[in-house]
C-alpha cells in the first residue's frame, strides 16, 4: 500500500525524441499519479539537422554526464522507426520461458528472410489459447539496427523503442484506447501505420506507404464528416482501403471482422474522410481523437500539438511506465553507458576468485583432515575386519615370507634340469651346491662329443648360466672322459649371495 | 588525546599487517610440520598395506616356495625346533643321517635375524634325496639350503653321499 501510495506521488520525468519522416520530435513529459503534464516539444527538419544536434537544440546533454548518473527520475528514450521491421506472430505450444525461447529461435529461422545471424530478433509471449501460446516476434536486420544505435548513442538514451509502441501507448493514453484488441491507424504525411494491439500491446504492425499527403489533392472531395453517406472512391482510396484489408488479413485476426479500427486522428477533414472511405469498405472503423484534458502543459499547448508529438509522447509515457515492455530489439546491441549488464554472479572476478579461495581453502582443509586421520582408520579397520589381524604382525610375516623364498633354491628341478640334459651314457658323480659359489658336476662322458652336447644342453636351462667346462682328463682304465663342469644357478650362486 | 595523523594510521595498518603475517607463519610453519608428519604416517601405513596386500599370482607363486613359516624365535628354542622337524623329515624320506650338527651362522644379520646353519650327513638311495627336498618346504622352520653334496658311487649308482647344510633365522 504504501508503495503503490509513494509511486503515486512520485514525480517521473521522460524525455523521448522520435524521427517522423523527415522531421525530428521531442518532448519532455512528467508525470505525477495520473497527471500527465508536457513540459516542453520541439520539433526540427531533418535535412537541417541530425540526431545528435537535435538533441542540442533540446538543450540534452551528449555522452554521459555526472548529471544522467544522479537524475534518476529522468530517462531518455528514441523512437526506432517500425519501417525496417518485420512482425511474425506464431503460435507454439505453452510452455516454459527457456523453451519457448529455443522454439521462437527455431520457429524464427524458417521465417526470416535472412539468415538469423544476420537479424535481430525479440519476441513477447501474448495469451494462451486451447494450449497454444500466441508469440508476437519482431525482426530487424542487424547492420540497420547498429548503423541506428551508432547514431544515438551519444544521446546516452536509457531505452531505444519502436515508435509503433509509441503510437499504441499514446492511443492507450490520450486517445481514449480502452479496447482489449484493436488495430490502431496512425497516419503520417507519406506512411502509414497500421498497428494490432493485444491486450493494449502492441503485437503486430505492417507500414503502408501512403499517407496524408496521397490523400489531400483529393480534399476537396472528401466529405465534411464520417456520416456524410459514401464518399466517392478513387483510385488512392480503393488501393488504401485494400491495403488496411490486407494488413488485417496479414494479421491473421481470428474475428477480424469485429476487430475495431481506431484511425488517430487531430478532428481534422482529412482524416474524417478516411474514416469515412474505412467505414464505407464495412470495416468496423471510427476516428479516435486526443483527448486533451488528460494532458496538462505549461506552454500553449492544444489538439494539433498533441496529435503531432503522439508518438514522442507515447513513448516518454512508456519510458515512465514500463520500459521493459517495449520490444527489446536492441538489447544485445546497445547499453546505456553506465548501466552494467546483468551477468551471472559467477562472473564477477572477486566473486569467482573468493569461491576459488573458499574451494582452495576447504580443499587444503579436508586434504589435511584426510591425511591426519587416514592411518589411524586403515588400522582400526584392519582391526574391525579381523580382531586377530595386527597390522604389524602381518607386515613382519610377509616381510618373512619374502625374504625366505629368495633364500630358497629348488635344487629338486637343478637336479632335475641336470639329469634332462644329459643322455644315459653320461655318469654324473658328483654336484656341488653352495650359496655364493658356482654349481660343480664332476662325472665321465665316453668322447667328448657328448660332453660338449651336456653343456649346450645346460645351457639351454632357464636360470642356468655360464656353463663351463672346468677340466677334462682320461682315464686310462675306462678311456672315458672325466669332467668338471660349473654354472650359475639363478642368483643362489653370484658372489655377494651370504655364505 | 591527539587525532592520528593519516602517516600514522599508515604505520600502524602496516604494523598489523606485519603482526599477522609473522602470527600466520608461525602457526602455518608448525601446521605444515603437523601435515607433513602425518603424511610420513600414512606413506608408512600405506607401504605396510602394500607389503600386505601382494598381488593374487605373486602371493601364490610365494606359497608355493613357502607354504609355512614360523616366525623365528630365540636360539635355543629355535635350533631345537628347527632341528626336531628336520630330523622328522628325514626319518620320513628314511635318511638315517649322522647326528645333526649345528654350525655357526653368518655373521651380518638378514632382516634384523641371525642365522643358525644345521648340517646333515648320510648315505641313501637318489630317490630318498628326492623324496627329502620334495618335502623340505614343509618345515616352517627352513629358510633355506645352504649347501648340498651329492656324490655317487661309480659302482653303485643308486646309492649317494649325501652332505647337506640347510638355515633357520633366530632372534
Amino acid at each position: 500500500m504504501s508503495g503503490n501510495a509513494h509511486n503515486a506521488d512520485k514525480r517521473l520525468c521522460a524525455i523521448a525524441i522520435a524521427h517522423e519522416e523527415n522531421e525530428f520530435k521531442a518532448v519532455e513529459v512528467r508525470k505525477q499519479g495520473e497527471t500527465i503534464e508536457m513540459l516542453w516539444a520541439k520539433s526540427g527538419q531533418d535535412s537541417d539537422t541530425n540526431w545528435l544536434s537535435f538533441a542540442a537544440e533540446c538543450g540534452l546533454s551528449i555522452g554521459l554526464t555526472e548529471k544522467d548518473k544522479t537524475d534518476g527520475d529522468k530517462t531518455t528514450v528514441i523512437g526506432f522507426s517500425s519501417a525496417g521491421v518485420a512482425f511474425y506472430n506464431i503460435g507454439l505450444p505453452a510452455a516454459k520461458e527457456d523453451e519457448l525461447k529455443s522454439m521462437v529461435r527455431m520457429q524464427a529461422e524458417t521465417l526470416l528472410p535472412l539468415p538469423v545471424e544476420q537479424m535481430e530478433l525479440t519476441w513477447r509471449k501474448g495469451r494462451v489459447r486451447n494450449g497454444q501460446v500466441a508469440v508476437a516476434v519482431a525482426a530487424a536486420r542487424r547492420e540497420y539496427l547498429k548503423d541506428f544505435v551508432e547514431n544515438v548513442c551519444a544521446l546516452n538514451p536509457a531505452k531505444i523503442l519502436l515508435d509503433c509502441e509509441g503510437a499504441v501507448k499514446a492511443w492507450k493514453e490520450l486517445f481514449g484506447g480502452n479496447e482489449k484488441d484493436a488495430v490502431i491507424v496512425n497516419l503520417t504525411a507519406r506512411s502509414t501505420q497500421v498497428c494490432l494491439a493485444e491486450d493494449g500491446y502492441l503485437s503486430n504492425a505492417i507500414i503502408l506507404d501512403m499517407g496524408i499527403e496521397d490523400f489531400l489533392e483529393m480534399a476537396d472531395n472528401l466529405p465534411d464528416s464520417e456520416n456524410e453517406g459514401v464518399p466517392e472512391q478513387t483510385e488512392a482510396t480503393e488501393r488504401f482501403i485494400f491495403d488496411v484489408k490486407s494488413a488485417l488479413e496479414a494479421f491473421d485476426y481470428t474475428e477480424a471482422a469485429k476487430l475495431p479500427i481506431f484511425v488517430l486522428s487531430n478532428g481534422g477533414n482529412t482524416i474524417k474522410g478516411i474514416v469515412a472511405y474505412l467505414k464505407s469498405a464495412g470495416l468496423n472503423v471510427r476516428a479516435a481523437l486526443p483527448q486533451i484534458q488528460k494532458m496538462r502543459a505549461q506552454m500553449d499547448f492544444e489538439i494539433e500539438q498533441l496529435y503531432e508529438y503522439r508518438v514522442p509522447i507515447g513513448l516518454a509515457l512508456m519510458a515512465i511506465e514500463a520500459p521493459a515492455d517495449g520490444f527489446s530489439l536492441f538489447d544485445r546491441l546497445y547499453r546505456p553507458a553506465g548501466v552494467k549488464q546483468k551477468r551471472a554472479i559467477l562472473y564477477s572476478p572477486k566473486i569467482a576468485g573468493a569461491i576459488a579461495a573458499v574451494m582452495l581453502a576447504v580443499f587444503v582443509i579436508i586434504s589435511y583432515a584426510i591425511d591426519v586421520a587416514s592411518p589411524g582408520v586403515i588400522e582400526e579397520s584392519l582391526k574391525t575386519t579381523d580382531s586377530s589381524t595386527d597390522i604389524n604382525q602381518l607386515m613382519q610375516q610377509q616381510n618373512l615370507t619374502r625374504i625366505v623364498a629368495m633364500e630358497r633354491p629348488n635344487l629338486l628341478e637343478l637336479i632335475k634340469h641336470i639329469s634332462e640334459s644329459g643322455d644315459s651314457s653320461i655318469k654324473l658323480e658328483s654336484i656341488h651346491f653352495k650359496k655364493g659359489q658356482l654349481v660343480s658336476i664332476t662325472g665321465q662322458v665316453q668322447s667328448p662329443d657328448q660332453l660338449y652336447k651336456f653343456q649346450e644342453s645346460l645351457m639351454s636351462k632357464s636360470g642356468i648360466k655360464d656353463v663351463k667346462i672346468q677340466n677334462t682328463s682320461r682315464d686310462n682304465k675306462t678311456k672315458n672322459v672325466k669332467f668338471t663342469m660349473t654354472f650359475h644357478y639363478k642368483n643362489f650362486t653370484k658372489k655377494g649371495t651370504r655364505t | 588525546m591527539e587525532k592520528l595523523s593519516k602517516k600514522d594510521i599508515r604505520a600502524l595498518k602496516i604494523g598489523a599487517i606485519g603482526a599477522a603475517a609473522i602470527i600466520v607463519f608461525v602457526a602455518g610453519s608448525k601446521w605444515i610440520d603437523h601435515w607433513s608428519q602425518a603424511r610420513r604416517s600414512l606413506e608408512r601405513v600405506k607401504a605396510k598395506l602394500e607389503l600386505i596386500n601382494v598381488d593374487k599370482a605373486k602371493q601364490a607363486g610365494l606359497m608355493s616356495i613357502v607354504p609355512v613359516i614360523e616366525m623365528p624365535q630365540k636360539e635355543e628354542t629355535q635350533t631345537v625346533l628347527f632341528r626336531n622337524k628336520l630330523n622328522e623329515q628325514l626319518k620320513k624320506a628314511r635318511i638315517n643321517s649322522e647326528p645333526l650338527q649345528v654350525l655357526p651362522g653368518g655373521k651380518t644379520p638378514r632382516a634384523g635375524y641371525k642365522l643358525v646353519r644345521l648340517k646333515c650327513s648320510a648315505k641313501c638311495q637318489l630317490t630318498q634325496v628326492f623324496d627329502f627336498l620334495a618335502g623340505m618346504n614343509e618345515n616352517p622352520y627352513l629358510v633355506g639350503i645352504e649347501e648340498l653334496r651329492l656324490r655317487c658311487d661309480p659302482q653303485k649308482p643308486q646309492e649317494v653321499e649325501m652332505d647337506l647344510t640347510v638355515s633357520t633365522f633366530v632372534k
